[in-house]
């Protein structure tokens, strides 16, 4: 006997396994927190659009694929493209991945090269940047060439102190935006570079105002509701981005008006860092705000750092906004694929007392090797502060959910008890 | 005439297959293993043998199979589940298809066998978490939504959403996701296309792990769930074979082992 029902299609059960994880992941948004925020639907629907109904935002562009957020968007916007950061975080492309990957590689990556194995794209780039970065994205991009896409390598130093490193940083920016140029048949402009500077600053001013509203007494918005806000900037339209964010500041206005606080009362306040929550891998953060407690800033890739620093312009012509463009890439980024990477234990230290938090919470992907081994300096430091802080190595399955629970429940615990005996 | 029994003793179900001299299933009986395995196996086989007028002395090589296998004492022999289960499935599929892995989902556990060009079986593996995604699993589901097992395949189909994946592995606990799940208003339709995709996204890694290939055939009780062969086709990617009775497949290898035994006597 056989059933009469037809068979999907491997990128049609790709698109469904997609799905499934994305509903899973909203649903636990809209539904396990007490004071959802009313204007986060226009991000629930962007994201049930492109993940669950499949369906592409930006026909008639082009489309720039980036390997990681150091490729600059602004000389991209001012090229009249899109960019389309390609840092994955569905577990079904890293079990893709995996078989075209070693077993003990970063789920991020390997999510990335399984989709691009199955070439199965709502929004295809026409071209993909992929920068020098850490060493399995440097890799994974000759990956994605054999695949038979156009992959562009775009040296990016590891070193950020010296005087070197910035000159080549520079140059390989002018290259990437000569080859963009020719590729777009579009000309880097004074104005074209100036307005696109412009509105890439207004959209991480936006962000800082929502930043802001975090460090009250009271906060208004969940860690989990602004991953999701900020990684949506890695694939939205940006100017439908900037207005739904307006929204939401209008209602977070609201909210510190009427005093709502979206956590309990003694909940503590946590300060993430580590390898980047990429939608729907919110596995770590949801635990943590399921936890009684509440994510008050961050400091990785997909958040903090993407939107974090300005580009500074000393003279508004051509050159200089490029090298401007290319410092702010550089010489503002904490990523751990730095030789020396002070910076990010400094600004984790600011972050926990601009914010008022009462711990960190560490999370390194399994087989993302730089933030594993930073693990053992940012510890040390924290130790050296008196700030507390928690180490989860994790992946994408599913599978751990119990144990990391009750790692983390035992160390928001501890929190709670700290902050009464100091009472 | 001859008649050979095979008899598998599971932990939910008694099954009782009859076989000719040729092999063929001519009767068959399920009844529920219940508190008292070894008279309810008794009784249950008497009243086969009734309803198919044989003559207990007509019954010439009795094999068990099953957990309770060894409870049987007056079978002539017994074998694994894993061997009968193979055997079972290749006699059931003859001339239709030519079976190289079988899934089965029984009532507490769930197993992968796969086999080489001769039939005989090279590899197997078994579930190892307690019910997860086993028959008993898909009962509590039913009863939490407060429908009956059998209406699971028609709420499957009819489900227009995504599937609501269910991330627990153990029955308790996705019992309280469900109860989450209808507590949010979501459809029963999503939840179960959702435990349907769960399960086989479970099972399909665990034939993977014996090295699955196409022709696959997949037996147990569970199997009668359309929805949740469906579920299992797409996870796999091709159409899979299911018998006309998918529970007893297990104790008609039974019952063709008990045929072989006595013909390799006989003509020693």
């Amino acid at each position: 006997m056989h059933t009469e029902h037809t068979i999907e299609s491997p990128n049609e059960r790709q698109n469904r396994h997609k799905a499934m994880e994305a509903v899973h992941i909203l649903n636990a948004l809209k539904e396990d927190f007490k004071s959802p925020l009313k204007s986060m639907d226009y991000f629930y629907d962007l994201y049930e659009k492109v993940y669950c109904r499949h369906e592409p935002l930006h026909e008639g562009k082009t489309k720039i694929g980036t390997m990681c957020i150091q490729i600059p968007s602004e000389i991209i916007y001012a090229l009249d493209a899109v960019p389309i950061r390609l840092c994955n975080g569905f577990y079904t492309d890293d079990e893709i991945g995996s078989d075209l990957m070693p077993q003990k590689s970063c789920p991020l990556v390997k999510a990335t090269v399984g989709w691009f194995a199955s070439d199965n794209f709502t929004d295809k780039p026409s071209i993909v940047y992929s920068p020098t970065t850490c060493d399995q994205k440097t890799k994974a991009g000759v990956i994605l060439k054999e695949f038979g896409h156009d992959v562009i390598d775009v040296g990016f130093p590891r070193t950020k102190e010296s005087e070197e490193s910035r000159a080549y940083w520079r140059e390989s920016v002018k290259h990437f935006a000569v080859n963009l140029s020719k590729f777009q048949g579009k000309k880097l402009t004074r104005s074209n570079m100036e307005n696109s500077i412009k509105k890439v600053g207004y959209a991480q001013s936006l962000y800082h105002r929502l930043c802001d509203y975090r460090k009250e007494h009271k906060v208004p918005i969940l860690g989990v509701e602004m991953f999701l806000i900020t990684n949506a900037f890695f694939f939205d339209r940006i100017d439908s981005w900037m207005s739904a964010v307006e929204k939401i500041l209008l209602e977070l206005e609201e909210r510190k008006r009427s005093s709502v606080h979206v956590a309990g009362k003694a909940s503590p306040r946590i300060v993430y860092t580590g390898s980047p929550p990429i939608f729907p891998n919110y596995k770590i953060p949801l635990i943590i705000e399921n936890s009684d407690a509440l994510i008050v800033a961050d400091e990785s890739c997909s958040s903090n750092r993407m939107f974090n620093d300005m580009v500074s312009v000393d003279e508004w012509n051509l050159y200089d906004m490029i090298d401007s463009v290319s410092d702010k890439y550089l010489k503002a980024c904490t990523c751990p694929i730095f030789t020396q990477n002070d910076d990010r234990i400094r600004r984790i230290v600011r972050l926990v007392r601009d914010y008022s938090a009462d711990g960190v919470i560490y999370q390194a992907f399994a087989g993302c090797q730089v933030y594993e081994m930073e693990q053992r300096s940012v510890l040390a430091a924290m130790e050296r502060e008196g700030i507390p802080i928690l180490y989860i190595e994790s992946d994408y399955s599913p599978s751990q959910q119990g144990q990391l629970t009750t790692r983390v429940e035992a160390f928001i615990e501890s929190l709670k008890n700290r902050k009464r005996m100091k009472k | 005439m001859r008649y050979f029994v095979g008899i598998d003793i599971g932990s939910t179900a008694i099954k009782i297959s009859v076989a000719d001299e040729n092999k063929n299933l001519v009767g068959h009986k399920i009844s529920a293993s219940g508190s008292m395995f070894y008279k309810y196996a008794q009784e249950a086989l008497s009243e086969l043998l009734k309803e198919l007028n044989i003559e207990s002395d007509q019954v010439i090589y009795t094999v068990a199979t099953g957990y309770g296998r060894k409870l049987f004492k007056e079978a002539d022999e017994n074998i694994s589940e894993i061997t009968a289960n193979a055997i079972g499935a290749q006699q059931a599929a003859k001339g239709v298809a030519q079976i190289k892995t079988i899934i089965n989902i029984g009532g507490q556990d769930s197993k992968a066998i796969s086999l080489d060009a001769e039939g005989n079986v090279v590899n197997f593996a078994m579930n190892d978490r307690c019910a997860a995604g086993t028959g008993k699993f898909l009962d509590v589901v039913a009863m939490n939504l407060e429908i009956g097992v059998d209406e699971l395949e028609s709420y499957h189909f009819k489900s227009v959403g995504t599937p609501l994946s269910i991330s627990s592995t153990c029955a308790v606990f996705a019992e309280s996701e469900i109860i989450g799940l209808l507590g949010n208003n979501h459809s029963v339709e999503d939840i179960v296309s959702g435990v349907h995709y769960s399960i086989a996204k479970r099972i399909v890694k665990l034939v993977k792990r014996v090295g699955v290939k196409e022709g696959v055939y997949f037996d147990g009780g569970p199997a009668l769930n359309g929805g949740l062969v469906n579920a299992i086709e797409n996870e796999l990617g091709y159409k899979i074979f299911i018998p006309e009775y998918p529970q007893i497949t297990t104790s008609y290898g039974a019952a063709v082992m008990a045929c072989d035994a006595y013909l390799s006597e006989s003509v020693s």
